[in-house]
């Protein structure tokens, strides 16, 4: 337990400390209010409407600031944003077969219309920069400072007690699924396709017969050590000025994008 | 996250895990603001009594349970096996959590595992978290499990004494079609948010997961046969099929 939690500290390539040292224009605003204005960030580009695109430049711009005080690894980021964004494929089927006025280019039953166009960059858009802004909080912040963050915006600490005992055992768990899946290799899993899922079944049944034990051993070893329910601390913040001004720009830079769209 | 070291199961063995060609998870930017708010509404009515049922069901056991619970899902997830029809899938296991843990428990672990995939590893989108939740969680795992009990139910009715054969039946046609229905979900959504089309939406998102589902299947009935055979106690029970065993052991 405790080593797999060292283990996991490692993954974070900065801690807070370095954090602050290393970005000196780092405003050192409070984690929750950081997960606040992500939040709020994302929340606005989730609802600009489609066709938008001063909004989304605007949007686009503020981010490159914030990337600009708080650099993260750009490669990385780059990375995960490629992963991340599988879902356009669907996105791109929607354009292709899409009717709609102002055809550009027909091929049988495929034609890319004007419509499909807009929809397309504007969803596109939305999907980059909402996963811009998510990809620098979790790049930027430690895990339990997240969750953290999360109880101090009133999410249920029933909740948050339990996404965070998922977190911890996780690693430890797909561990437990490698070494099954190593161990099923090495005797011939190959074989065909009916046995392959014959075994994979059997290795995820056998995982949650480990599992059921393990949070069973989990809760004795939790109450061995004085365990009696969640604690409700009330952990609230008190807000400083500088978390004041961070949420207040936000807040402000949002409610501008939306508005420059009728003003231009 | 270790992500990069997780390798898929199968023909592409030592191959790196491979993303759906469709996925399930929707990301912001593809659902409009009404469906996101009828979806939130939903899930979080989910999440607020699955909370209150699991606290009352496991008391101070509900933290290291659903948790490790939540993370055995994440990890099922991860592994990758052949569909029929000649590609690779993975699980997504909300009729399975159901099967195991109940309605309740089953639809928390799975809200849960949405909640990371989103929060931590940007798998689907932060505000459309509450339509994965209601797709996946209240569709997938809460009526996939009403699904399998009323289909289990109904053979078993027929056959007296077998268990086993209710349990598999109800299993497959659950998680098949819950796989299915979620899918038809999502297109609906995109196409009410004007994303996608409704006929170009259900016609990918459903046909590919009409084999998808069946994978789905396969694998769930295969472990769910597993822990029958090797701890059937852990499978979930609802209390009214406990007091009807009860009372007919004490009728023997």
């Amino acid at each position: 337990m405790l080593h797999s939690h060292d283990h996991h500290s490692h993954h974070y390539a900065h801690s807070p400390i370095q954090q602050a040292a290393s970005t000196p224009l780092s405003l050192n605003v409070a984690p929750a209010i950081q997960v606040l204005c992500a939040l709020i960030m994302v929340l606005a580009i989730g609802v600009t409407p489609n066709g938008h695109w001063i909004t989304g430049l605007i949007y686009g711009m503020g981010i490159a600031i914030v990337l600009f005080i708080r650099p993260v690894n750009l490669t990385k980021l780059a990375q995960r944003l490629a992963v991340e964004s599988v879902f356009v494929i669907v996105a791109v089927i929607g354009l292709l077969f899409r009717d709609g006025e102002g055809v550009l280019w027909q091929w049988g039953g495929l034609k890319i219309t004007v419509t499909g166009l807009v929809v397309l960059g504007s969803v596109m858009g939305k999907l980059w920069l909402s996963l811009l802004v998510m990809n620098l909080l979790t790049m930027t912040m430690p895990i339990p400072v997240l969750l953290q963050s999360l109880s101090i915006l009133k999410i249920p600490p029933l909740l948050i007690a339990i996404l965070a005992s998922m977190h911890r055992y996780l690693e430890l768990l797909i561990d437990e699924f490698m070494t099954m899946r190593r161990a099923a290799i090495a005797r011939n899993l190959v074989a065909g396709k009916r046995w392959q899922r014959l075994v994979v079944g059997n290795m995820i049944g056998s995982l949650f017969i480990r599992t059921y034990d393990r949070g069973d051993r989990i809760h004795q070893a939790m109450l061995s050590r004085g365990y009696q329910g969640v604690i409700v601390n009330q952990t609230s913040v008190r807000l400083r000025r500088r978390d004041r001004l961070a949420l207040l720009i936000t807040i402000l830079f949002v409610i501008f994008g939306q508005l420059a769209f009728y003003l231009v | 996250m270790m992500l990069s070291h997780l390798f898929s199961i199968g023909p592409t063995i030592g191959q790196p895990m491979s993303q759906p060609i469709v996925a399930m998870h929707i990301p912001d930017g593809f659902l409009n603001v009404p469906v996101m708010l009828v979806a939130w509404i939903f899930s979080i009515g989910l999440l607020a009594i699955s909370l209150k049922k699991v606290e009352a069901d496991y008391q101070d056991r509900a933290v290291p349970l659903m948790g490790v619970c939540a993370a055995f899902i994440f990890a099922a997830q991860m592994i990758n096996f052949p569909i029929p029809g000649g590609t690779s899938g993975h699980l997504l296991g909300g009729t399975l959590a159901g099967v195991l843990l109940g309605p309740w428990a089953g639809s928390l672990v799975m809200s849960i595992v949405f909640m990371v995939q989103a929060l931590i590893f940007q798998d689907g989108g932060i505000i459309a978290l509450g339509a994965n939740i209601f797709n996946m969680g209240l569709i997938g795992t809460f009526g996939g499990y009403y699904l399998f009990r009323t289909i289990r139910n109904l053979v078993d009715r027929q056959q007296s004494g077998h268990q086993f054969k209710g349990l598999v039946t109800g299993t497959a046609i659950a998680s098949w079609l819950s796989v299915v229905i979620a899918a038809a979900l999502v297109a609906v959504e995109l196409a009410i948010s004007g994303t996608v089309p409704l006929a170009v939406g259900l016609t990918s998102m459903v046909g590919w997961h009409l084999m998808i589902g069946l994978g789905e299947a396969l694998v769930t009935v295969s472990t769910v046969t597993f822990i029958w055979r090797s701890r059937p106690d852990l499978l979930y029970t609802s209390s009214r099929q406990r007091a009807e065993t009860l009372s007919r052991s004490a009728l023997r």
